[in-house]
């Protein structure tokens, strides 16, 4: 078995071991998201089966698992994204302010502004890089100069990318590397101030330098929001997350804090996929 | 052998054999049209042919070679001439001779073998008349005020004339002319009271005064007018014709004089590109054989405009609903195929179907309900170019469908999922980042709808393309735009020009000058949409994943 200490690669100055939460037991306040009974099916197929878990707020938590586990679906019901998937059909709930978010009143697009989300490959829009981050705003109808530069600048800086574009705002956003372009989606995420950042594979498209940044920033946007990643490499589930959730075709196998799940894992298949057993 | 045909090199040259083969013919065409269209602006040299037939009778001919040609003795063996036996072709020669008033044919073919003498005599010249075409032969004399004056004063002459002629023009076209208009305006707001019954004596003595007003301003202006055409008639010039007749022609239908023989190179150019101009911005004359084809250029690309007007919304909108919001199932799918067959459905069952929906269907009611004073003359309800530009707006509205489908469906998914996950709404997704991406592919189909409209001419015969119109649908009178007017055409002024007229040899090379002038532009407009199109590509451009 090879053993992986987790936060031996992390960076920052936070104390290597913190006081794990308690998963099952968290006061609604700690509560970001709280996920009951979901089942997902495409069409006659079952994706996910009955998961049952609990987000907590302010800390970031990653799934992980071999492909085809289920771990993006799961991701996408959280905004919504399910809906645009044809034949794709939902049952129970995920509770956002204990309200749940698949109740027929909800107004999807309100909800995806609250729960931001970045996609696997970096996806900025054919236009400036600032109207790339300001889109979420005038989406919501703010059309004032100064507040969208203000929080044009906020974003960018919260994003780690001020310091390489703030000369060339007005220039296309496809201009950019790739880690950079995946700095400006999350930038133009957290531009709308939302409660949940949703990642899905962030940095499976960039190279290991713009990896690292990226984790970095994951780090400090926990800070402010709650954050939920996908990712099918264990070391940086180890590095960036808090919470670890292992699923394996469509089930929820194990769910406890980073640390517990990959030095002492519970379940044989977490221990067989941690350990490359399979995957 | 078997180890080159496994190389795949035959495979090679075949395609770039086709693609050759294409080049060729396009490039071809387009030069067989340009050097017989632009020869027509060419100054060519007059020449005086001595001629002597076997009878012992002399003669002489002027004109311009419009063409020469070789042909088998064989042929002419009935006319028993006296030729060397071992001579087995003869050169003839096609003279332009012009003088319509004394001979029946402006065209003769003459044989080389009766020529005894060709020159070039340096004071022949070329008289462009606004009837009867060209004449050709020496200035005998002029008269001004019934004066003989000397030569020397012709450019003079002709200046002053110009000038006159210019006033009348501007007389009879704008000022005359929106007289007339204002006139036809008021008979027919009085036919409109009389028949709502509401022609009050009031209302018929104010309709009455204008009348008589605006009769007064048209006595004066047509006296003005008189005044005009009396003065540009008052000299002429005799001209000595080939067979030594003398010919008066008054100034008032000389349009141009030239020495042909006497041009320096840098004349001929100048001469070249003033009567390219002149072929551009002028009006037809003589049943369109003669003069300009401004009001067909004018009429091409305004219909071509209106229609791009027409075609681009209603594409883009029928292609946004077929591939965003009409749902993935059968009916979608015939309904896609449909559209796709339309574009294959022949020319002319467009114009047929133009003339019978837009034209009697909607532009008879239109008359019905909004132009009853005016009926039985039809108003809409007779071909135009609002029908015109219809007809073919429908004509090629599956290409621009076809080509924004196309364009929809090739922008990634994630273009979409990254908006409405910052929480925009589908028709705001389709409106900030959708469409903008699709914008290059909407173009394209934009290009094609132009370079397919540009070129049809058989539905446009039925729904609103004449001969010959009198007014540009665009003019200074109120509305400005009429989009009930008839309008010329390039292309229906070849087949016009080249196939109905009465002189079909003088007009051989204005078809290919016109022909000339479609194809440059049809490719300038299509340039201009490429141009959009590629400045849209760059700026909307995808990162190559």
């Amino acid at each position: 078995m090879i053993s992986i200490s987790p936060k031996a690669l992390a960076t920052g100055s936070e104390p290597l071991i913190k006081t794990p939460l308690d998963l099952n037991n968290l006061s609604p306040e700690q509560v970001a998201l709280d996920i009951n009974k979901l089942n997902l099916y495409y069409g006659k197929k079952q994706a996910l089966n009955n998961i049952t878990m609990s987000i907590p707020k302010g800390q970031v938590t990653a799934f992980i698992g071999p492909s085809g586990c289920g771990k993006s679906t799961l991701l996408r019901c959280i905004n919504r994204m399910n809906d645009l998937v044809d034949d794709c059909h939902i049952s129970g709930e995920i509770n956002l302010h204990g309200n749940n978010i698949y109740n027929k009143h909800v107004d999807v697009a309100e909800l995806r502004r609250k729960v931001g989300m970045v996609f696997q490959r970096p996806n900025p829009f054919p236009k400036t890089i600032y109207e790339n981050v300001v889109y979420g705003l005038r989406i919501m109808g703010e059309n004032n100069r100064r507040r969208l530069d203000e929080a044009a600048e906020q974003s960018l800086r919260s994003a780690a990318l001020w310091n390489e574009v703030k000369d060339r705002l007005h220039e296309s956003a496809l201009g950019l590397s790739g880690g950079q372009q995946q700095r400006l989606v999350i930038a133009r995420a957290i531009a709308i101030q939302p409660e949940v950042l949703l990642l899905d594979e962030p940095t499976s498209a960039l190279d290991p330098i713009s990896t690292l940044v990226i984790e970095e920033l994951i780090n400090d946007l926990k800070k402010q929001f709650t954050v939920v990643i996908v990712t099918h490499n264990m070391q940086q589930a180890a590095r960036v997350s808090d919470q670890t959730a292992f699923m394996y075709m469509g089930d929820l196998i194990e769910y406890s804090d980073t640390n517990t799940l990959f030095t002492t894992p519970l379940k044989k298949k977490t221990e067989d996929y941690i350990t490359g057993r399979y995957g | 052998m078997n180890k080159w045909f496994k190389s795949g090199a035959p495979w090679i040259w075949l395609s770039a054999g086709g693609v050759s083969i294409s080049l060729i013919s396009v490039l071809g065409l387009l030069w067989l049209i340009a050097s017989r269209g632009l020869s027509y602006f060419w100054p060519s040299e007059l020449y005086q042919f001595d001629l002597l037939d076997k009878n012992g009778v002399k003669s002489v001919v002027i004109g311009e070679i419009y063409d020469r040609e070789e042909i088998p003795v064989g042929q002419l063996a009935h006319l028993n001439l006296d030729l060397d036996p071992e001579q087995e072709v003869l050169e003839r020669l096609l003279i332009k001779t012009g003088n319509r008033e004394l001979v029946s044919l402006d065209f003769r073919w003459l044989l080389s073998h009766n020529i005894t003498n060709t020159q070039k005599p340096k004071d022949l010249v070329v008289v462009e008349r606004r009837t009867h075409g060209n004449f050709y032969g020496y200035i005998d004399s002029m008269v001004v005020d019934g004066n003989e004056v000397a030569v020397n004063k012709l450019a003079e002459l002709l200046t002053r004339v110009e000038r006159f002629q210019q006033q009348i023009d501007e007389l009879q076209k704008s000022d005359i002319g929106a007289i007339n208009y204002q006139l036809e305006r008021l008979r027919l707001k009085a036919r409109k009271y009389q028949l709502q019954d509401k022609l009050t004596p009031e209302r018929q003595a104010k309709i009455d005064s204008e009348v008589v007003n605006l009769n007064q301003r048209y006595a004066k202006l047509e006296q003005e007018l008189m005044g005009y055409r009396e003065e540009i008639s008052r000299d002429h010039i005799v001209m000595r014709a080939m067979d030594g007749q003398l010919v008066t022609i008054n100034f008032e239908y000389i349009l141009k004089v030239t020495f042909n023989n006497q041009l320096s190179l840098l004349e001929k150019v100048s001469t070249f590109f003033s009567q390219i101009g002149g072929f551009i911005i002028e009006d037809p004359r003589e049943a369109n054989t003669e003069g300009g084809v401004f009001p067909a250029i004018f009429g091409t690309v305004l219909m071509v405009l209106l229609m791009t007007v027409i075609v681009s919304p209603l594409g883009v909108i029928a292609a946004i609903y077929l591939h965003e919001y009409a749902g993935k199932n059968a009916f979608t799918k015939l309904l896609r195929i449909s559209v796709i067959n339309l574009a294959g459905v022949p020319s002319i069952v467009y114009g047929v179907f133009g003339l019978g929906f837009f034209v009697y269907m909607v532009g008879g009611s239109l008359d019905q309900l909004f132009y009853s004073e005016n009926l039985p003359s039809p108003t809409f309800g007779t071909p135009g170019v609002l029908w015109s530009s219809l007809t073919l707006a429908i004509l090629t509205l599956p290409v621009v469908i076809v080509s924004t489908e196309e364009g929809l469906s090739r922008i990634p998914l994630e273009m979409r999922y990254g908006s409405l996950a910052l929480g925009a709404t589908k028709a705001e997704t389709l409106w900030r980042i959708i469409l903008p991406i699709a914008s290059p592919a909407i173009m394209t189909g934009i290009i094609l709808a132009i370079a397919r409209a540009a070129g049809e001419v058989a539905p446009l015969m039925l729904v609103g393309v004449v001969k010959m119109a009198p007014n540009l649908p665009l003019d200074g009178n109120f509305p400005f735009l009429h989009l009930d007017r008839k309008f010329m055409h390039l292309g229906f002024h070849i087949y016009d020009v080249g196939f109905q007229s009465p002189n079909v040899e003088a007009a051989r090379p204005l078809v290919f000058a016109t022909a000339l002038l479609l194809v440059s532009i049809i490719v300038a407009l299509n340039m201009t949409a490429v141009s959009i199109r590629n400045r849209l590509r760059e700026k909307y451009k995808m990162l190559e994943h």
